[in-house]
C-alpha cells in the first residue's frame, strides 16, 4: 500500500505542539532529554573507552574536552538537567502508566467538559516536577560554576 | 467584531483568504458555509449533523484539531481565523482529510462483544444482566463519535504511520471493561504488539481535544494496566455476565387498550 | 466511463436501518458472498446517531404493559392512518430488536435488578422508551458499527453519492452512483438493493435534522416511477432548540420537563389536560404555535421569529447530568443556556417524514400497479409501511428502523439463497444517458444564471412559511407557486466548481433537484388533501374527515409535477375513532 503524504506530521510539528495542554509539552522535554541522554551515553563510552587504548589515546581525549573550554561544562550542565528532567518525569510517567495514579476513573462526562487524566492533581505533579527540576538544575550549574571557580 | 478573515490552507499548501461579515453566535462551520456559497463554492470541506455528534467536521482552527460545527467564532479571540486539515492525515481535497487508515485501526481491535457461545449472544431472548454501575465503567469510552481529532493530536501517530492510535485502544478497552464481552485476552494479544499499546507516552493531547471527553488517555493507561495484569500477573480471562432470569412474577394488569373490533387480526 | 462494480446486495444509505440490514443479511444468508453498504457520507456520519430519545418496546409485559396496548398506542397516535396489520407486525418485534441490540453491545440504561430500564415518552400509555443516556440513536449505531466490523464479506463504500435506480421490467438492476473522492462514476449491478437513506427534512430551513437529510433515496424512487405515499406528513417535533433548529429530545418532557409561554404557564393544560406536555408530537407543536400566535410567546428581534420555554430547572443538576446529558451540552454550547438555572429557547422543528418509497409489509418496493419490484426493499424513515401513517409517536422510529432492517435483512436472506438470479446487466445506453446527465452538467461551458445555493435557500424559505405546521390553502398555494418557479430557475443552474475531486458543487446541485421535486409533492399533496390529520393540520379544513380522506397518498411523477392517486388503509384491529388526549 503506497503510503500517502500525511499534512503536517513529522518531527517538527510533534515536537512543537503550540496551544496544547502541559503534559503534551513535557511529552516533548522528555523525548528531547532522552535522545540528549543517549548522545551523551554514546560519548561517555567512547570516551571512557579511550582508556583502554592506552595513556596516548586517553591524553589526546582528554585535550580535545578541554579544548572546548567553557563549552565542555555548559554541555555537562545541559546533560545534567536532561538527566534530572527525564527521570521525575519519568517517574510521573511510570505511576500514570503502570499503576493508574492521578489517572481518574471512568466518570460520566458532563459538560463543560474536563478529562480526569488531565485534572488538577495531575497538573500540580508536572509542575511541582517541573519546579522541583529546575530547582536542581540551578544548584547544579551553580555547582560546576563553583567548581570551574568562577564563582 | 464586525468583520471575520478566513485563512484556510486549501490543496498543495496554498492559503487562501476570505472575508466575511460576522453574525452573533456564529461557528466556523457557519462561516465556511457562507463561504462555500456566496464566494467559492470549490471549498471542500466535510460536515453534517452540525450539534457535535456525527464527528464529520473535525479541522485544524487555530493550531487546534476541534469541530468546526461547534466552535464558536467568538471564542477564538481573533478576527483572523487561521483553519487547516486536520494533522498526520493525508489530504484528499482542501480540508477533506482521508479517514481510511483511522477506520482501519479501528477494526483491527477486534471492537465488538466477543462471546464464546455466538448461537446465545445472538438468538438468546432474554438480555445479559450488568448494573448501571457496571455500565459507567465503560460508558465514558463509549462516547466515541469517531471524529478523528484525537489522532491528529496525538505525537506518536505523528511520527509512526502505523501506531493504533489513541481512538482505536480506547475502544478496545471499552469491551475490555464491558462485563459481558469475553475477548480479553485476544485485545491483550491485539494490543502488545510493536506499533500498539506500547507507542503512547502518556502527552495526554488526545484527552485534551476530544470533544465528547471520551479520555484516550485514561483508556489507554486502563489498557496497559489489563496488558500488564495478563503478561505479568499471568491473569487468566473471565467469564461474561449472564442472561437475566427469566421472570417468575405473575402478569400485573396495567391501562388495557381497547378491544379489537375485527377478529383474526392478530394472526401472523 | 462507467465503471460496473458488482456484489450480492447494495445497501444505500448507513444510517440504523441499513446497518441493522446489513447485520441480519450478513449473520442470516448462507450463500451471500459480498454486500456493499453505500453512503454518501462516511460510516458512522449518518444523522441516525442524531437520535436521543429513546426506542419504545414492550419489554415487561408483566409488569402492565402490553403489545395491543403499544399498537394501540402507535394506531392511535398515527390518527388512524397507520396500516394495521404492519404495526402489529411490528409490535411483536420490538422487544426483540431492544434485547439483541443490548447483547451486541448497546450499553441501554438500566434498572436496579440488572435489566433493562425505561421512560416515560409521549404518546405512550406505558413507560416503554427503552433509553441509553439521552443518546440513543449514537448507541444503537456504535453498537451496529462495531458488530458489523465482525464480518468480513463486506465492503463499505464511503462519500459515494448514488445518483438514480435503475430498475428495468420491474426487475431492479442497480445503481449509478458518483465517487466523490475520483469523480468516477460507477454503476453498482446487484441482485437485490435496499433503500434506506432517511428523511427529507432540509426541504425546511428551521431543521432538526443534519444537513445530509435531503431524501435522496425517496427523490429517486419518485424519479424511477415509483410511487412514494404519503408525503404531505411531516412531523413538526415541539422542542427544536432556537436558533439552529437543532434536536432537544423529548426524553427531556419524560423526565418531567415544562412548557411554557411568556406568562409562566404551563399552556399544555388547556390543549391536552391528562397527558400535558407528552401527548403526541403533532399535538404539542400545534399548541405550541397556537399560543406563538396569540401573542404568548418570546420574540427575537433579530430573527422575527418567536420562541417558547422548556423548564427543566426543577428536575436538579444530578438528574440532569445523569439522564439528559447531552442537552445540556447543546444548550450551553450553542446558546450558552444552563439548562439548570434557565429555561431553554424551544420552537416546533421540521423532524420526520413519515412519508417515503411505497412498500408492503415485507419491506418491498411496490412499483405503480402495487406489485413488488423483484428485489428491491426499502427501510427505515425513507420507506412508509406506514407504522406511523399521519404522525409518528415518540421512541418508534428507532424501532421502526431496528425492526425493518431485520424484516428487510431476513428477506433479502431468503431470496439469495433461494432464488438463482445471476447479477443482471443493465440497458447500457440508459447508463451512459444517466452519466450524461450528471456529468453533462459539469462540464457545460455557459456561465451559471442562477446560484443553486440562492435556489436552495429560497425553497427552504417558502417551506418554513407556508407548509409548516398550520396550512391553508392560500399559503399552500402560493408554496406551489414558487416551487414551480424555483424549479424554472433550478433549470439554469450550472455547477460552478469544475474539479473531479470531492465536488461538493455538484453533490449539492443533484440534491437541490432532488428537494425541489420532494418539496412540490409535499406542497401539492398537502393542497389536496383537505382535512387536518396528525402531522397535516389545515386551518380551513380543521377537522378530521374519514369518510373521504382515510386513504393513503400515492405520488406518481409526471412531466408535468406528481399525478396523485390514493390507496386504503388496512384497518385489521381497530376502527378509527376520535383522537383525545
Amino acid at each position: 500500500m503506497t503510503e500517502q503524504k500525511r499534512f503536517k506530521s513529522g518531527l517538527v510539528p510533534s515536537l512543537l505542539p503550540f496551544g496544547f495542554n502541559v503534559e503534551r509539552w513535557s511529552y516533548s522535554i522528555h523525548r528531547v532529554t532522552g535522545v540528549i541522554m543517549i548522545g551523551y551515553l554514546m560519548a561517555h563510552i567512547f570516551e571512557t573507552f579511550q582508556l583502554g587504548a592506552g595513556l596516548t589515546a586517553w591524553n589526546n581525549t582528554m585535550a580535545a574536552l578541554r579544548s572546548l573550554g567553557p563549552l565542555e561544562m555548559v554541555g555537562l550542565w545541559i546533560v545534567a538537567g536532561s538527566a534530572l528532567y527525564h527521570g521525575g518525569n519519568g517517574i510521573r510517567l511510570i505511576l500514570n502508566e503502570m499503576f493508574g495514579v492521578l489517572m481518574g476513573k471512568p466518570i460520566l462526562p458532563v459538560y463543560p467538559y474536563s478529562p480526569t487524566s488531565l485534572g488538577r492533581n495531575q497538573r500540580i505533579a508536572v509542575w511541582t516536577i517541573t519546579a522541583a527540576v529546575l530547582a536542581l538544575w540551578i544548584w547544579a550549574g551553580l555547582y560546576l560554576l563553583a567548581g570551574l571557580g568562577v564563582i | 467584531m464586525d468583520k471575520v478573515t478566513l485563512k484556510i490552507v486549501r490543496t498543495g499548501g496554498k492559503e487562501a483568504s476570505y472575508e466575511l461579515k460576522y453574525k452573533k453566535g456564529m461557528t466556523v462551520l457557519d462561516a465556511l458555509t457562507e463561504v462555500r456559497e456566496k464566494q467559492d463554492s470549490a471549498l471542500g470541506y466535510r460536515h453534517s449533523c452540525r450539534m457535535g455528534i456525527c464527528g464529520s467536521c473535525g479541522m485544524t482552527i487555530e493550531g487546534l484539531p476541534r469541530l468546526a460545527c461547534q466552535t464558536q467564532v467568538s471564542s477564538l479571540n481573533t478576527d483572523t481565523i487561521g483553519i487547516e486539515p486536520l494533522h498526520n492525515m493525508a489530504v484528499i481535497r482542501d480540508l477533506v482529510v482521508d479517514l481510511g487508515p483511522f477506520f482501519g485501526f479501528h477494526t483491527s481491535v477486534n471492537p465488538y462483544l466477543v462471546r464464546k457461545d455466538i448461537q446465545e449472544r445472538d438468538s438468546a431472548d432474554r438480555e445479559y444482566r450488568m448494573l448501571q454501575s457496571e455500565v459507567n465503567r465503560f460508558l465514558q469510552f463509549d462516547y466515541c463519535i469517531m471524529c478523528g481529532l484525537c489522532y491528529a493530536a496525538c505525537p506518536t501517530a505523528a511520527l509512526d504511520p502505523m501506531y493504533t492510535g489513541p481512538q482505536a485502544i480506547a475502544q478496545a478497552y471499552r469491551y475490555m471493561a464491558d462485563p459481558r464481552d469475553e475477548g480479553w485476552k485476544q485485545r491483550v494479544d491485539l494490543l502488545d504488539t510493536a506499533h500498539g499499546l506500547w507507542r503512547c507516552h502518556t502527552a495526554g493531547a488526545c484527552s485534551f481535544v476530544c470533544p465528547k471527553d471520551v479520555d484516550p488517555a485514561k483508556a489507554i493507561q486502563l489498557a496497559r494496566m489489563e496488558v500488564l495484569k495478563a503478561r505479568v500477573l499471568r491473569r487468566k480471562e473471565r467469564g461474561g455476565s449472564q442472561l437475566v432470569p427469566p421472570v417468575t412474577t405473575p402478569a400485573k394488569q396495567g391501562v388495557k387498550a381497547p378491544p379489537f373490533d375485527f377478529q383474526g387480526g392478530t394472526e401472523k | 466511463m462507467v465503471e460496473t462494480i458488482d456484489h450480492d446486495v447494495v445497501i444505500v444509505g448507513s444510517g440504523l436501518a441499513g446497518l441493522r440490514a446489513a447485520v441480519e443479511v450478513l449473520s442470516r444468508s448462507k450463500s451471500v458472498r459480498s454486500l456493499a453498504v453505500v453512503s454518501k457520507l462516511a460510516l458512522m456520519r449518518s444523522h441516525s446517531v442524531s437520535a436521543e430519545g429513546g426506542t419504545a418496546a414492550v419489554l415487561y409485559p408483566d409488569d402492565g404493559d402490553s403489545l395491543e396496548l403499544h399498537a394501540w398506542d402507535t394506531i392511535k397516535g398515527s390518527d388512524f392512518l397507520a396500516d394495521q396489520d404492519t404495526v402489529w407486525k411490528f409490535v411483536n418485534l420490538c422487544p426483540v430488536e431492544i434485547r439483541q441490540m443490548e447483547r451486541w453491545g448497546c450499553p441501554w440504561s438500566r434498572k436496579d435488578d440488572g435489566r433493562i430500564a425505561q421512560r416515560p415518552f409521549g404518546g405512550h400509555s406505558y413507560n416503554r422508551a427503552t433509553f441509553a443516556q439521552d443518546k440513543v440513536g449514537f448507541f444503537e449505531m456504535r453498537a451496529l458499527y462495531d458488530k458489523l466490523q465482525e464480518h468480513q464479506n463486506w465492503a463499505r463504500y464511503d462519500e459515494v453519492f448514488v445518483t438514480s435506480i435503475v430498475i428495468e421490467n420491474g426487475v431492479f438492476k442497480g445503481f449509478t452512483a458518483i465517487e466523490l473522492k475520483t469523480g468516477k462514476f460507477l454503476f453498482f449491478r446487484a441482485r437485490a438493493g435496499i433503500i434506506a437513506t432517511g428523511g427529507a427534512g432540509q426541504i425546511w430551513k428551521f431543521t432538526a435534522t443534519s444537513v445530509s437529510t435531503t431524501g435522496d433515496g425517496i427523490g429517486l424512487a419518485y424519479r424511477a416511477g415509483l410511487p412514494i405515499e404519503d408525503m404531505e406528513f411531516m412531523q413538526f417535533h415541539p422542542t427544536g432548540l432556537f436558533p439552529t433548529g437543532v434536536l432537544i429530545t423529548e426524553g427531556a418532557r419524560g423526565e418531567g420537563g415544562y412548557l411554557v409561554n411568556n406568562k409562566g404557564e404551563r399552556f399544555m393544560e388547556k390543549y391536552a389536560p391528562s397527558k400535558m406536555e407528552l401527548a403526541p408530537r403533532d399535538i404539542v407543536s400545534r399548541s405550541m404555535i397556537k399560543e406563538i400566535n396569540e401573542g404568548r410567546g418570546f420574540n427575537d428581534d433579530e430573527s422575527g421569529l418567536s420562541y417558547l420555554h422548556l423548564d427543566l430547572r426543577h428536575l436538579g443538576k444530578e438528574k440532569i447530568d445523569s439522564k439528559l446529558p447531552f442537552i445540556k451540552e447543546l444548550s450551553m454550547k450553542f446558546i450558552g443556556v444552563d439548562p439548570v438555572e434557565e429555561p431553554i429557547r424551544i420552537k416546533p422543528t421540521a423532524h420526520y417524514t413519515m412519508g417515503g418509497v411505497r412498500v408492503d409489509v415485507d419491506g418491498r418496493v411496490l412499483d405503480a400497479d402495487a406489485k413488488p419490484v423483484k428485489g428491491l426493499w426499502s427501510a427505515g424513515e425513507s420507506a412508509c409501511v406506514s407504522i406511523h401513517g399521519a404522525n409518528r409517536l415518540g421512541a418508534n422510529s428507532t424501532a421502526e428502523c431496528l425492526v425493518y432492517g431485520r424484516i428487510v435483512g431476513q428477506g433479502i436472506a431468503a431470496y439469495l439463497d433461494s432464488s438463482d438470479s445471476p447479477i443482471a446487466d443493465a440497458d447500457t445506453s440508459r447508463l451512459a444517458a444517466e452519466e450524461n446527465r450528471v456529468f453533462g452538467e459539469l462540464f457545460r461551458n455557459e456561465t451559471a444564471d442562477a446560484d443553486v445555493y440562492q435556489v436552495k435557500a429560497k425553497l427552504r424559505e417558502v417551506m418554513d412559511k407556508d407548509v409548516y405546521v398550520f396550512r391553508d390553502e392560500a399559503g399552500l398555494s402560493e408554496a406551489v407557486r414558487e416551487i414551480e418557479e424555483l424549479k424554472r430557475a433550478f433549470q439554469k443552474v450550472r455547477v460552478t466548481d469544475g474539479g473531479r475531486v470531492f465536488n461538493y458543487n455538484l453533490q449539492d446541485v443533484l440534491e437541490v433537484g432532488i428537494m425541489l421535486e420532494l418539496a412540490e409533492v409535499v406542497a401539492r399533496g398537502a393542497l389536496n388533501r383537505k382535512e387536518s390529520r396528525g402531522g397535516h393540520s389545515r386551518t380551513d379544513y380543521p377537522s378530521r374527515d374519514d369518510t373521504n380522506w382515510l386513504k393513503h397518498t400515492l405520488a406518481l411523477r409526471t412531466p408535468d409535477g406528481p399525478s396523485f392517486s390514493f390507496a386504503p388503509v388496512t384497518i385489521t384491529l381497530w376502527k378509527p375513532v376520535e383522537r383525545k388526549y
